[in-house]
Order: C-alpha cells, then structure tokens, then sequence
C-alpha cells in the first residue's frame, strides 16, 4: 500500500501582546532598574546590560549563550504567583529584560517574532534558578517551572519602548 | 571556561578614620548603581583577597540602598582582617562582597532593647536609622564603650532624644544586663552584639525567652547552617584523583567547589540538568526532577545530590 502523504498546515499565529516594562542591570546580583526604553543591537543584546556580547559580567557570563542577549517573562506569571501562592513578585524582580502582556512565551521556542522595531528569535525557554531566592528571599523557584520566561537572540536590533506592540512575523 | 561570578563588585568610596583605631568605609557600585537590598542590622562578607574573607555588619539604613557602609576597629591581635582593611585598603580600590545576610527582625510595636559593647554598635545604628526614618521610637540602646564612642555621628539625632544610654567604661559602672532586659521580660525584641563576656551575660538573661524575641549577634563567622540531612560521607573524584568529606554544612556542592571543580551549575535547584555527573560508586540520594529512574542508575544531579553510603565516586 502506497503511504499516504500528509501535508501538515502551516500554523499562524494570531497573538498580540504589548511590552509593559523594561529593565536592565549592569552587574551580576545589582538590583534591576527600569527603564522607558532600551537600545537592542542585533547579534549582541542590550546596550548597558550585565549580558551584552564582549562586555558580559553577569552571573551566567562563564556560560555564554546566544539566547541571553535578551530575556522576556510574562505579565501573566506575576499575576499568577499573586492569585496562586500569595507571592507578590515585582516586574523588576523576576530579572528578565523585557515584561510582556499578551504574548504566549511558552510557545514561541525556535520562531521569530517582533519586538518593537526589533526582530528577535527564541531559543529556547528561561530556567529558574536557586539564585533569585537567595537574593529577592522569595520562594519563587518551584511557582516558576515552566514559566520562567523566554530567551531570544536579537536578529535585527533597534529601540524597544514601553507599549510597543509584540507581534508575530 | 571564565569562573562563576559569585560575589558583588564594588568600589571603595570613602575611607573616614574616626579614632579609637576606628574606621568607617563606604562601598558603592562603580556606576552608583543600586546595592543588592538588606534588612537592619544584616551582615556582609567582604573578601581581601587571597583567601582572606571577614563579615563586617552593615551601618547605614536599608533605605540607602546605594551604599554599603561597615565601621572597622583594629584588632591588633585579630586574625588579620581588620589589620589588611586598616593598613591597605584605599579610595578607588576594588573590593568583592557577599550579598547581605541576615538582620534583625524587629519588633514593629513593641520596644526594641538593643545592647551593645563597643564597635558592636554596628548592627543597631542600622537599625536604628531604619526606624527613625520612618518615625518609629520604640526602641532604646544601651551601649558601653570604652573610652570615647565612635560612630555616633550616624544617630546623633536619637542620642539627642535621649534614646540611647551610654556607657564610658573607664569612668563608669557597666549596666548589668539582666536589669536592663527584666523589664521587658513581657513583650517586644532584646538583641545585643558585642564582646563574648556581654553575649553570655545576655544569653542568661534571655534563656526563658522565646527564640522570636531575641536576638545574639556574633563578631564571629556566622552559624553554619546545615544544608543537608545526611551524615559526612567520603567523596572520591576518579578523573582528577581528589579526596574530600562532605559534611552537611558544606554540602556536596560546596566541597566540589572547594576541591576547584567546576561543575556546570546552573539553576542550582535540580531542575535543569546542567550539572549532571557519571558516579561509580554510592548509592547516591538524587532529589532532582530530571533524571529518569534509567539515568539515575549511573548519573547524579551534583547541585541537590548526596551520598546514602559512606562513599560517592563521580567522575569528575
């Protein structure tokens, strides 16, 4: 019997979600400050922070990774840590770059999608790690399996702004 | 592979001599960018170099989270680290730091007694400054110093108000602990820093009390907490051919890093799997969420890993 070919549908994705904060810090363990916006540039991450390509002096710097140039998380998990563990987590706390609405983090692995005027590629989904408890003195490890947050190389930079539209390609 | 960034970079910003083989520095961010946060009366590591690491409490109020300010006395005879800060360290000069530890929990409507013996005063400036800013008095400090007091510059306001009872050992009595502390034997914090003789006579006067109302800062290293419940066991690493114990304290991750392994940790809570690691000989205890029962037959999750037996052999 002949195989039968199936041809698989191309899926489009039909979210759109928004940028409600953004934050950066220069070194490991300094607090994360907010900023209106922030400067990505393409291959490298962004300008001023602990991770940026050939100025790394962050706490993973002795692991590099393309996918640290920028770091998402959504506003959906602060709202969940509130409403299912009583935790109250700060957009400036969780130490991701970018704070997103909207935007459906946990499938974005391996696609391209905008980011303002950037253009940024997920590679692969954020772990939690023991570090941030030890310095927000929250116990936020276990709530944050598996909504971490997004990492994503930047393929084409530019400015970020707080409301810019997220959009798929 | 560059090493793990594991201390908080800062620069030394002002070095102030305050007499009575006191000084005072302040450290800051190279970029005055905000410290990590600390709670009143918490404690940092400051790291000298080659090995040398002295905990040192923080002086000035939380709320100044730019600054990281400790007061130093000369131990002439100490073990050294007050001696390297006292003789080497200089404006403009680099220093590594843990992130704070601990504090004191303070009692938000009862009184605060607070007792302390010469440059152990520290913890409690910090405090202090803490609940003046926001307008609180409940809280009284006894403080014995032989000779002149320094620091007092940093709560000059509270000494104004008659908040803080001083004591110049040289000209007079010592105040006798279990008075001061009897009357609040009812309610509110005690907490008292200072020489070993002081620390005793305040821990008999507080042995009835509730631990949550009490409070003992050491000028010692900090209590070594347990990290694990499992006794020592013997680590032998076949690769490199080292020996070690791992004792709870340290723990298993702890001692690897001591050896100078560098294993690639990552999210520290067995999770990830970056630090997953052949072993030989065990059993091990694995307490990650990763490895399958199949992969737990020959490999280990270092950073949440223990030993059952008397001896864990990883290939390392």
């Amino acid at each position: 019997m002949d195989a039968i070919a199936i041809e698989e549908p191309e899926v489009t994705m039909s979210w759109q979600g928004v940028v409600r904060y953004l934050h950066k810090t220069p070194r490991a363990f300094l607090p994360m400050r907010s900023f209106p916006s922030l400067e990505l540039v393409a291959g490298r991450g962004i300008e001023g922070d602990r991770y940026f390509v050939g100025h790394e002096t962050g706490f993973y710097s002795h692991k590099p990774e393309e996918g640290r140039q920028v770091t998402l998380f959504e506003m959906e998990t602060l709202e969940a840590l509130q409403r299912d563990h009583k935790i109250e987590l700060l957009p400036e706390e969780h130490r991701r770059n970018v704070t997103v609405e909207g935007v459906p983090l946990n499938h974005l692995v391996g696609r391209r999608f905008r980011l303002g005027e950037a253009i940024v590629e997920a590679t692969r989904l954020s772990t939690p790690c023991r570090h941030i408890e030890e310095i927000l003195g929250k116990s936020v490890f276990d709530p944050l399996i598996n909504r971490s947050g997004l990492n994503c190389k930047i393929i084409a930079g530019g400015t970020l702004r707080v409301g810019d539209a997220v959009r798929p390609i | 592979m560059a090493k793990a960034i594991k201390t908080v970079s800062t620069v030394v910003s002002k070095v102030e001599d305050l007499g009575n083989d006191t000084k005072r520095f302040t450290l800051v961010d190279q970029d005055d960018w905000e410290l990590p946060p600390f709670r009143p009366g918490a404690h940092i590591d400051v790291h000298l170099g080659q090995g040398l690491v002295r905990t040192y409490s923080l002086c000035n109020d939380p709320y100044d989270d730019r600054r990281y300010v400790i007061a130093v006395k000369r131990e002439r005879e100490g073990r050294g680290g007050s001696n390297f800060l006292h003789d080497l360290v200089e404006v403009g000069q680099p220093i590594s730091v843990s992130l704070p530890r601990g504090g004191i929990a303070l009692d938000q409507e009862g009184t605060n007694v607070f007792l302390a013996g010469g440059i152990g005063v520290t913890p409690f400036i910090s405090a202090i400054r803490h609940l003046e800013r926001r307008g609180r008095s409940n809280y009284v400090l006894h403080w014995t110093s032989r000779g002149r007091p320094v620091l007092t510059d940093m709560i000059a306001p509270a000494i104004e108000a008659g908040r803080i009872r001083l004591y110049d050992t040289t000209a007079q009595a010592k105040p006798v602990i279990a008075a001061i502390v009897g009357e609040f034997a009812g309610s509110g914090l005690a907490a008292c820093c200072g020489p070993a003789a002081m620390l005793k006579a305040f821990e008999d006067a507080v042995s009835a009390w509730p631990e949550e109302r009490k409070h003992i800062e050491m000028f010692t290293p900090p209590k070594v907490i347990a990290r694990s419940d499992v006794p020592p066991y013997e680590l032998y690493l076949s690769a490199s051919q080292k020996l070690a114990t791992v004792t709870p304290d340290v723990g298993l991750l702890g001692t690897l890093d001591a050896l100078g392994v560098e294993v690639p940790v990552s999210c520290g809570g067995g999770i990830c799997g970056a630090c997953r690691t052949r072993w030989t000989e065990g059993p091990p205890i694995h307490r990650d969420r990763v490895l399958s029962i199949a992969e737990r037959q020959n490999e280990l999750i270092v950073c949440v890993g223990d030993c059952a037996g008397q001896r864990l052999v990883l290939d390392l």
